[in-house]
């Protein structure tokens, strides 16, 4: 089956454990997130929205449910083939940062282009020219440790969009981030770097100000994915 | 990947250098060892590939100089000496003793060599003469000087007193020393004729086939084993490589046990260290052979430069070791190197082994811990 989607989740169950100890993270969910859009994923605290992310972003198998990426069904794919549309087709943003230490700013971004196949000439071409995007340059030559946190995001940002993937999953990208850093760093990941291209982005947040730069609000409360968040914030 | 592998093991230095001197010094324990066992067979030898005598003669069924009793009676050294195509043979008795010089005794392979004889002696001496008398005896320069000893001075054999008259080269090795004496006074002490021999040194006429003379002298005379001088050097050779084989595979193995240790213990821990980072990668869609090699790379770096350090420091040894101790000669040649480099890439992959099954069990989850 072919869809138009960037995502598309169908029906995804995740349980975890069994018998007295299971817990059902997440419960029946259908989404579809159309290529360009933003969609915000709010709700409490142990709802299932890293597990939700986890499973959209091909890291964790759902008990039962279909994912699609950019129209390629996931379900019968084995590790390596999984690997690959993570590293081409989605850019991961995480709370964490979660650089590498020993490399550079720049050495980070091009590592996931060098794991691709690009060229080293051509790597830093577009780690140049995202470093510039995103105000990096003189900080191209640096270790994470010598970085701020918006700047550590920024350049976790930069690798997540190195390999232009059409596909942007963040889990509380602003988490570690006072709220004007946050803010700043998400806009730009929003509404500037080449999104007219028809990326689609979907945050994982506690953040009210977001709702702002997204186009869709959903609400997911024990497992269960909610359309309208209206009302419920 | 290469460049991730290489960061990862800089950012620790001193284990770096630490697990990288370790494979060194395993690589030189390896070397030094065989280098000395090279050495000794080479040290060992050096009698019979001084001496000018293309064939060697020996009791039947003796083919070593080291290790074994030959005795030739007085007909049979004559036999050879008027065998015609033979322009001269040279008969010398040989047995191992303790050469008592003074505070220890210094187990030693004594030849007795005939005064006038043209050749059998030491090849090289450095100071009086090499034809001892009857009292008289030549020893090694560096053996003399190691125990305070010159012309004049007395040695004793069986307690004999000798007078030093000579001080010859290249005769003093850890597992072979070698002197000389009279051999009239040494066939009295075996209580052996002075014209028998235990070897004879056999130089045929120039016009002759060697060959066919070696063939014609064991078919004629049967008392005796003649042998040509390489195949003669290759027994002796062969039998303490075989002495030696044994402590030396036992040593190899151990040096590479503690490489394997230490390769993988290393490895190990960088990679435990680094678990985040390898689930980061993994997250972001490194697959299992990129993961994997980023592990092989960082041993193989480990080993690669270890072993470099190791070889260098390992001819460094063997020059400084000929310059303290002269006795042991330490022959390292390239061969003796190149042997060990595919167990130790073997080595290397099975320590690789361990860190590589814990990189494909880390969870990439792990991306979304704080
Ligand atoms: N590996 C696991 N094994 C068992 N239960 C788990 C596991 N991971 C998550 N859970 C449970 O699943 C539920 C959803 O967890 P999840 O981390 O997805 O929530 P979340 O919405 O991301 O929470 P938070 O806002 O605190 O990050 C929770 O009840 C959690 O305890
Ligand atoms: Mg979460």
């Amino acid at each position: 089956m072919h869809t138009n989607y960037s995502l598309e989740l169908i029906q995804i169950n995740k349980i975890y454990g069994s018998g007295a100890t299971e817990v059902r993270a997440v419960d029946s969910v259908d989404l579809q997130v159309n290529p360009g859009e933003i969609v915000l994923i709010m709700g409490p605290s142990g709802s299932g929205k890293t597990t939700l992310l986890s499973i959209a972003g091909l890291l964790l198998r759902p008990t039962s449910g279909t994912i699609h990426v950019n129209g390629i069904s996931t379900s019968i794919l084995n590790e390596n083939e999984l690997a690959r549309i993570r590293l081409e087709s989605i850019g991961f943003v995480f709370q964490a940062y979660n650089l590498i230490a020993s490399l550079t700013a720049r050495e980070n971004i091009q590592l996931v282009m060098n794991m691709a196949g690009a060229r080293d000439h051509k790597a830093q071409e577009r780690s140049q020219e995202l470093l510039a995007l995103l105000g990096l340059e003189e900080r191209a030559n640096h270790l994470p440790a010598d970085l701020s946190g918006g700047q550590k995001q920024r350049v976790a940002i930069a690798r997540a969009l190195a390999n232009d993937a059409q596909l942007i999953l963040a889990d509380e990208p602003t988490g570690n981030l006072d709220s004007k850093t946050g803010y700043e760093v998400m806009e730009l990941l929003c509404c500037g770097l080449d999104r007219e291209k028809g990326r689609s982005i979907v945050i994982v947040t506690h953040d009210h100000r977001l709702t702002d730069i997204a186009d869709r609000v959903l609400w997911l409360e024990d497992g269960q994915l909610q359309e309208n968040a209206v009302g419920m914030m | 990947m290469a460049k991730l592998a290489w960061r990862n093991l800089t950012q620790q230095p001193l284990r770096f250098a630490i697990s990288a001197g370790g494979v060194a010094l395993a690589v030189v324990l390896i070397l030094a060892m065989s280098g000395v066992f090279a050495g000794s067979e080479e040290h060992a030898v050096l009698y019979m590939r001084n001496q000018p005598a293309e064939l060697w003669g020996m009791q039947a069924g003796v083919s070593n100089l080291h290790m074994s009793s030959s005795i030739l009676s007085e007909e049979t050294v004559q036999q050879i000496q008027q065998f015609p195509g033979v322009e001269q043979a040279i008969g010398v008795l040989y047995a191992s003793a303790g050469v008592d010089v003074g505070e220890t005794e210094i187990y030693s392979y004594v030849i007795g060599i005939d005064p006038n004889a043209p050749y059998g002696g030491p090849w090289s001496l450095v100071e009086g003469n090499g034809s001892p008398g009857l009292n008289e005896i030549a020893i090694d320069r560096d053996l003399a000087y190691r125990y305070g000893l010159t012309l004049g001075d007395t040695v004793s054999i069986l307690g004999y007193p000798l007078t030093i008259t000579g001080l010859s080269e290249g005769t003093f090795g850890i597992a072979t020393n070698v002197v000389f004496v009279n051999k009239t006074a040494m066939a009295l002490l075996m209580d052996v004729s002075p014209q028998s021999a235990s070897y004879v040194l056999i130089e045929p006429k120039t016009d002759t086939n060697v060959n066919s003379l070696e063939n014609a002298l064991n078919s004629t005379i049967r008392d005796a084993n003649i042998m040509s001088r390489a195949n003669f050097i290759g027994s002796d050779q062969e039998m303490i490589r075989q002495m030696g084989a044994d402590i030396l595979q036992m040593m190899n193995v151990i040096a590479y046990i503690i490489g394997l240790l230490i390769i993988g213990i290393t490895v190990y821990t960088a990679t435990l260290e680094r678990a985040r980072e390898f689930g980061v990668l993994k997250a972001i869609g490194a697959n299992t052979r990129q993961l994997v090699s980023t592990v092989f790379i960082q041993s193989y770096l480990i080993a690669g430069i270890g072993f470099s350090a190791g070889i260098g420091l390992a001819y460094l040894v063997s020059i400084l070791v000929a310059r303290l101790s002269p006795e042991i000669l330490i022959l390292i040649e390239p061969r003796q190197w190149l042997s060990q480099l595919p167990v130790l890439v073997i080595v290397t992959g099975v320590a690789s082994l361990l860190p590589v099954q814990r990189i494909r069990s880390i969870d990439p989850l792990i991306v979304f811990k704080a």
